[in-house]
């Protein structure tokens, strides 16, 4: 019997061999085609995402941080957005102009007919001096009112033209205030029928998407907004799962549960030999700064030449390679690389000198050795960090002793409204995040700071001073000539061995058409399909 | 002893888990001699490699070595176990006694204090001491001794109830016998053997709550090995290395076997029920 005859023998007429081989070849296409397909579900569009924690806040004025804003720049217009790419700039959004027309003025225009969802009209002038005037409004205690810096008012020179007024010349304005948190214009009359303030829901949206659901720890759901004035969003829907650990994260994304997550440091040596099949993997500097700061108040690190030492004893490349897998680079200050004040190199190289740490531990009195607490939040990269320090710090006799924290009881050591454990804090490894703007490193660490963020408890009168001029210092050149004699006065007190800036590792599909601001945080609204 | 021993090795079970309760304490023991390298040396330029024969079981992200890192861990979940399981002991054979011997409303508050003690979750309360007081092997040590002390108490406390209303007891009594004669010779020999083998089968548990908590970041401090760490490390490197997670497993995996193989061949010789019906 050959095989035509068997082939003829079937009911339908078509043999069992080539129904597998057409079966086959049809569904390495069809594999073919989806692994880089992920974002057609139920017919629609839809990105899904990694968001480091769940939603707490649809408030601009009680926004916590990244997470609600990655959420409320979809949702909300600004006048300016950040500029996606490798340079911090900004691109026009609901301003159709806007200028520095003095020192301490910004006029701007709106466009014409952008409009608020749920029939709250159309957006004006009015809308915008509410949103930012509400935001330094004392009796509304927006926790974000900071951010404003000197803005004293917000006049409505015709139905779309507006003058923001700063009583003092704010630059940040440009960088972390219009473009970010505060900047997100709402509808005054939602608002005000709202009772003034919402919380985690919103009466209405006038950006490429609208927020259609919150389950909470769950996901949040936004939907193309039809009314968006800068025609249609990309995706019909983007759903933002809440996923705080990055290894978990890196499943879901290989899983196919996420088309676009952050990763750990460490998985990125592994994710350059062995990527996932349809997969981007891309690098960018973080603005976080890290450091081991040191209490210049407490009776044993009052010793400048012990803090000296240690500096010293502190092996920064070391630390990389060990915590950050070598992905992330020494740091030499606060302010990160292509920001104003960036300092192209600190007072203190990142490399160990033994010879020196030795030489100020003698001055100090301690030639025989003494011993220190290094107090650590309980995260992977700084229980290594931690051990690093206690390494090399052991070579010329200081012996640091490791107290590790959870979370909460981490965050209110140097409080001085938390009780007197502040007074107990000798060494402290601490990390802050930061927004392009140098101001936002250095506002933590003036006098008024201490007991609040400022724990090392360093008190400079010359980087006081320093601090509120250059906050107001229009001139580019003397801000950026500012800032880095301010990060040259905390490193020279020894209160301070700075680390790491960190790195933003993030990984995508190439079925989309990611955005990312310079320092790697996603821009969701101009995400598109790849 | 050396009997009971004899008994508990010519069960296949009881035998496994002599012998690796006695490896594992053995081990430890002997870490200093037998361990290859420094366990807190660091080693940064050989960090992350798998098993071979310079590293047995690969190293970490420090470039410690891991087997040594177990052996020297051993010691610290002994020392953990030991300490605290015998404080607890001595506490709560003190106070099971008393509460079954003394008077009622003796009792009625030590059983209010042992039920006030059992009415926290012992990983809740071991998370709220150590956020309170900071992490350290002293504080794994108390939690542990603290959350015991109820569990040996009610069982003391049961024995007495038992054992003070027999004849034998209250002749004692009118012949003049103090009541710490009573307890020493009549009570506590007869509440040993029980709570050898609760003991016993409590030392796996207190080794893992000792690991859990070093896993969180609450146990012992570092650089100071422990297998709960060295599982925390494992489960933050497991996307370059499974080998610390395997590390960390192994021992606390064959040291709840040994002990719980060991107390069950204990129960088993001790209770004189059980022993009558084989």
């Amino acid at each position: 019997m050959t095989s035509s005859n068997i082939s003829k023998q079937e009911p339908d007429g078509l043999s069992r061999r080539h129904f597998l081989k057409t079966t086959g070849a049809l569904g390495m296409v069809a594999a073919a085609s989806s692994a880089s397909e992920v974002i057609f579900a139920d017919g629609k569009k839809i990105l899904k995402v990694r968001a480091y924690s769940d939603l707490r806040s649809m408030d601009p004025a009680f926004s916590q941080g990244v997470v609600d804003e990655e959420i409320h720049s979809c949702v909300y217009s600004k006048l300016i957005q950040y500029k996606p790419g490798r340079k911090w700039d900004y691109v026009l959004d609901a301003a159709e102009s806007i200028e520095q027309a003095s020192p301490t003025t910004i006029k701007f225009k709106l466009k014409a007919g952008i409009m608020f969802s749920n029939g709250y009209g159309e957006m004006t002038a009015e809308d915008v001096q509410f949103s930012y005037q509400r935001i330094i409004d004392e009796n509304l205690k927006s926790t974000n009112k900071p951010d404003w810096g000197s803005l004293q008012e917000v006049t409505v020179d015709g139905k779309y033209e507006g003058t923001i007024v700063f009583s003092a010349p704010y630059p940040p304005a440009w960088n972390i205030a219009l473009p970010y948190i505060v900047g997100n214009i709402v509808s005054k009359k939602a608002w005000q029928e709202a009772g003034g303030k919402v919380d985690t829901s919103t009466p209405c949206e006038s950006g490429p998407y609208l927020h259609a659901e919150w389950q909470p720890k769950q996901r949040t759901v936004l939907r193309r907004n039809p009314q968006w004035h800068g025609g249609s969003a990309e995706f019909d829907e983007i759903h933002i799962l809440p996923i705080d650990d990055e290894n978990s994260a890196q499943i879901a994304y290989e899983a196919g549960d996420l088309d676009y997550t952050r990763v750990s440091l460490g998985a990125v040596g592994e994710l350059k030999s062995n990527m996932p099949s349809h997969t981007v993997l891309e690098e960018y500097p973080s603005l976080f700064y890290v450091w081991v700061g040191m209490n210049v108040e407490n009776e044993t690190m009052a010793n400048q030449n012990l803090r000296k030492a240690i500096q010293h004893a502190i092996d920064v490349p070391s630390i990389m390679q060990a915590s950050y897998f070598g992905a992330a680079a020494p740091s030499t200050g606060i302010i990160a690389p292509g920001l104003t004040g960036n300092r192209a190199q600190g007072l203190v190289p990142p490399g160990a000198n033994f010879a020196k740490a030795k030489e100020y531990l003698a001055a100090a009195g301690y030639a025989d050795g003494v011993t220190v607490t290094l107090d650590v939040l309980n995260k992977a990269a700084n229980v290594t960090t931690a051990q690093v320090i206690q390494a090399t710090c052991a070579q010329v006799g200081i012996t640091v002793d490791v107290n590790l924290h959870e979370s909460g009881a981490f965050w209110s050591l140097g409080d001085s409204s938390s009780g007197e454990r502040y007074k107990d804090i000798q060494l402290i490894l601490n990390r802050y995040s930061m927004a392009p703007d140098p101001s936002y490193a250095t506002a933590w660490f003036v006098t008024s700071q201490k007991g609040v963020w400022n724990w090392e408890r360093f008190s400079d009168a010359e980087f006081d001073k320093l601090e509120s001029a250059a906050k107001a210092e229009v001139d580019a050149s003397k801000r950026d000539t500012m800032y880095q004699r301010m990060q040259d006065i905390m490193e020279d007190s020894g209160a301070y061995r700075f680390l790491t800036h960190e790195a933003t590792p993030v990984v995508y599909s190439d079925a989309i058409k990611p955005a990312f601001r310079p320092d790697g945080l996603p821009l969701f609204r101009y995400f598109g399909q790849g | 002893m050396l009997q009971v021993l004899k008994k508990v090795s010519a069960e296949p079970l009881g035998l496994l888990g002599l012998v690796l309760v006695v490896l594992m304490v053995a081990s430890a023991v002997l870490a200093y001699w037998i361990a290859p390298y420094d366990p807190i040396a660091l080693n940064i330029i050989d960090r992350l490699q798998g098993p071979s024969f310079k590293h047995l079981l690969g190293t970490d992200q420090l470039g410690r070595d891991l087997f040594s890192r177990v052996l020297f861990g051993g010691q610290v979940a002994l020392k953990v176990a030991f300490i605290s399981i015998s404080i607890a002991l001595v506490i709560g054979v003190l106070l099971g006694m008393v509460a079954g011997f003394g008077p009622k409303w003796l009792d009625s508050l030590i059983m209010l204090f042992f039920d006030t003690i059992r009415s926290f979750p012992t990983v809740m309360f071991a998370l709220a001491t150590v956020a309170l007081v900071g992490p350290s092997l002293m504080t794994v040590v108390a939690v542990i001794v603290v959350t015991s002390i109820p569990t040996y108490g009610r069982v003391v406390r049961t024995q007495t109830l038992s054992i003070k209303n027999n004849e034998f007891i209250k002749a004692e009594q009118v012949m003049g016998a103090s009541t710490a004669r009573i307890l020493r010779v009549h009570v506590l020999p007869n509440v040993v053997g029980p709570l050898l083998i609760l003991a016993s089968m409590d030392i796996p548990t207190v080794i893992a709550l000792e690991a859990g908590l070093s896993f969180l970041g609450m146990g012992v401090k570092p650089p100071t090995p422990s297998w709960g760490s060295i599982l925390n490390d494992g489960y933050t490197l497991i996307r370059n290395t499974p080998w610390p997670i395997v590390a960390g497993s192994i021992p606390l995996l064959l040291v709840t076997l040994g002990f719980t193989f060991l107390g069950e061949s204990l129960r088993d010789q001790l209770d004189p029920k059980l022993r009558n019906n084989r």
